[in-house]
């Protein structure tokens, strides 16, 4: 089953209520829900209110309620139900319905009656995707001819009464599957040279004429169970071609690693199929896709629908370079891919996105939460359709050059490198600029866009855009974000505005000196967390780049190459920043080429893992006992 | 240079020095060292920045190179062979 169908409890806690008033009938009546109980919940996990989820809400199960807790509480809502299994049920449809981000469902009476169990509660696409310890998913049976979760919630309180406690079981998310064809990464390190050259010498007959079967499952990184050398190597490589990688590999005396910037490439970047290679193939990376399009609703599934269609069997329904195809899945592929690099245990220190890429960046410096950023991207894009027909322009050229050659709507887009300018326009006025440009030997290539992005033209739809955009939590950026619009570090007052997000969609993208801005603060190693490497190319002309001050590392591959080539370029990136001295998660790493979603489950046999086997702890626990 | 030239030979300095011209003042890329088989991607050349060099090449040596040639080309030897291998027609 799906992990968009699950919701995981990601934290627990039992409070003690004692001296707090119990049941009328004294000791061993279940603890009454209060409002004061009610705020200790919302504070139970250490965090102030302020700072949970913008779509926070209480869901109280408890035998008695006192008369005054109402249906909120300091600005949360409160549901209740008389029984805690049923709060968890609640809890369940409204987080599966979108209606809720994070619940907190608070227990009264549970486990002895003068406690009180609180479960953290989020959808498990989300918990993998962020890296939350998930400690088990709900185990709630589908009911038979119940109403969908959307529709009406008190008859199904109703059937919960005869249906079972929740239980809580492990969450299981594909497993462990090797191809013993495939790609992989092999790292190594040395305390100084001559000891990388002694670790390589016993790496490389281990790997010369092996059994393709023992490649995947040699170590991630040797030598075992010790801290990583500063001299540092990686090859990404197949079995049949393991030795001579591991002997032509290029080892690196690391210093001080360069801090991590991610950058996510916007609309012009996306082809068929992008980064499809790494669906069911990284547990992270296919759960915040996963998680992103199931955010997206009906049209997230018509989304992967086109992406995943291998064009024989099944053909994309809409083109991928239509604004509901390529920037839908962009921000997916986008976010997915930062979400991985995290899944490493890299801490990137600064965000940059180009164009609604700069979203993702929202999402990662805390500044909108992922539901509430897809919900950004449906509005942009269903007034983005509703534009006529423009395009975009690529022109070799400065913006000062370019400004006398503007009509009409057409207009600066974005200024991407020094001699590397977007123009965009209605349809129209746009060839006739085209046809200027190429006439005075400028060159000139159309953007894959079909809307005029970040020109006049997108006026009505960045109205439109802003007057939803007004219900959308804003806080500070909790990490530095980098801006387009500001062409610098965006500061809390343009966070919080709206209408800064909503104008995004007729200003200029100034991702040129927004790079220049980042790359004075600090030597950086940039990532690059997005298909294609557009971005990568502005970063390799830039000075601090060319200087080798900074550097880039694409993660995807330049031209679409198929899956096991995005394998590879994902690779290629781990084993850029492992020679950059960063400290990598090796068994996260690893699970490029030993995990499937696909993976049957694990063999009976005996040993702890047997139990689980079927995906469930032995027998059927009740809720209590996890 | 020479205008009356219709079958001339376009050399590694040669087009190393248009590739230097067409990134501007400020920017460039880094073309020392041996650059003939490092992908244009790779050299901080996506398919525009591309694009303008081989125009530049047209205009200056007075040939023909097929569209296709910034995709088919991925690195300075392809595009050398691409060019001088008669595929490249004089205009």
């Amino acid at each position: 089953m799906p992990l968009t169908e699950h919701t995981a409890v990601v934290r627990r806690l039992v409070v003690s209520t004692k001296g707090a008033p119990a049941g009328e009938a004294g000791r061993g009546e279940p603890v009454t829900a209060t409002a004061a109980a009610v705020s200790a919940v919302l504070r139970a996990f250490g965090r102030s209110p302020e700072d949970l989820p913008a779509r926070t809400a209480v869901f109280v199960g408890a035998a008695r309620t006192a008369a005054g807790l109402g249906a909120e509480h300091e600005g949360f809502p409160v549901h209740t139900a008389s029984s805690p299994g049923r709060a968890l049920r609640r809890a369940h449809r409204e987080l599966l319905a979108k209606n809720v981000d994070l619940a907190l469902v608070a227990g009264f009476g549970e486990p002895r009656s003068e406690a009180v169990t609180v479960h953290a509660v989020r959808r498990a696409a989300e918990a993998v995707a962020d890296g939350d310890r998930v400690l088990g998913v709900l185990d709630i049976p589908d009911l038979p001819g119940a109403p969908d979760a959307s529709g009406a919630t008190e008859a199904l309180d109703t059937f919960d009464t005869f249906a079972d406690e929740p239980v809580v079981r492990p969450l299981r998310h594909g497993g462990r599957s090797t191809d013993p064809g495939g790609v992989r990464l092999l790292l190594w390190s040395g305390r100084d040279e001559a000891d990388e050259a002694r670790v390589r010498g016993e790496l490389r007959p281990m790997v010369d004429r092996l059994f393709p079967e023992a490649f995947p499952v040699l170590p991630t990184a040797v030598p075992c169970g010790q801290e990583p050398g500063p001299v540092r190597a990686a090859a990404v490589t197949t079995a049949d071609r393991a030795a001579r990688a591991v002997l032509g590999a290029k080892a690196v005396a690391t210093g001080r690693p360069r801090p991590v910037a991610l950058l996510f490439p916007g609309q012009g970047s996306q082809h068929t199929a992008m980064a499809a290679g790494l669906y069911g193939r990284e547990p992270v990376f296919t759960a915040a896709m996963d998680a992103v399009l199931d955010l997206f609703g009906e049209d997230g599934e018509d989304v992967r629908a086109d992406w995943l269609a291998d064009g024989t069997t099944r053909t994309p329904g809409i083109d991928i370079d239509d604004v509901r195809r390529a920037q839908p899945l962009l921000f997916a592929v986008d976010y997915a891919l930062g979400r991985t690099v995290l899944a490493w245990g890299v801490r990137p220190t600064a965000f940059l996105g180009h164009s609604a890429g700069e979203l993702v960046a929202a999402v990662f410096t805390g500044v909108v939460s992922l539901p509430d950023a897809v919900g950004m991207m449906r509005e942009r894009v269903r007034y983005a359709v509703e534009i006529p027909p423009g395009g975009m322009l690529a022109v070799a050229a400065s913006e000062e050059e370019l400004r006398p050659y503007l009509r009409g709507d057409v207009a600066i887009a974005a200024v991407n490198a020094g001699r590397q300018t977007m123009l965009a326009g209605s349809c129209a006025p746009l060839d006739e600029v085209a046809a200027r440009l190429r006439a005075d030997g400028h060159t000139v290539v159309a953007v894959p866009a079909t809307s005029p992005f970040h020109c006049p033209a997108m006026a009505p739809a960045s109205e439109a855009v802003e007057r939803a955009y007004r219900g959308v939590r804003l806080r500070p950026p909790a990490l530095p974000l980098y801006s387009g619009y500001t062409g610098g570090p965006l500061g809390p007052d343009d966070a919080l505005r709206p209408d800064f997000w909503a104008r995004q969609l007729t200003d200029t993208v100034y991702f040129r000196p927004a790079l220049d801005e980042l790359l004075a603060a600090d030597d950086m190693l940039l990532v690059e967390a997005g298909p294609r490497q557009t971005l990568t190319a502005f970063a390799r002309r830039h000075q601090a780049v060319r200087l080798k001050a900074s550097a880039v590392v694409p993660m995807l591959p330049a031209r679409p190459g198929g899956p096991e080539e995005d394998r590879r370029s994902v690779l290629t990136a781990a084993a850029r920043l492992w020679e950059e001295g960063h400290s990598l998660d090796l068994d996260a790493v690893s699970r490029l080429w030993n995990w499937s979603a696909d993976a049957p489950p694990a063999p009976e046999g005996p040993g702890p893992e047997a139990s689980a086997a079927d995906g469930r702890f032995e027998g059927r626990r009740p809720l209590t006992a996890v | 240079m020479s205008t009356t030239t219709t079958k001339t030979e376009v050399t590694l300095a040669d087009l190393t020095r248009m590739l230097r011209e067409s990134a501007g003042e400020e920017e460039g890329v880094d073309l020392d060292g041996d650059v003939l088989d490092t992908p244009f991607i790779d050299l901080g050349y996506d398919s525009l920045a591309l694009l303008q060099v081989i125009g530049q090449i047209q205009r200056e040596y007075g040939i023909a190179i097929p569209d296709d040639a910034v995709v088919d080309a991925e690195t300075p030897h392809a595009l050398l062979d691409l060019i001088n291998s008669g595929q490249a027609s004089p205009a």
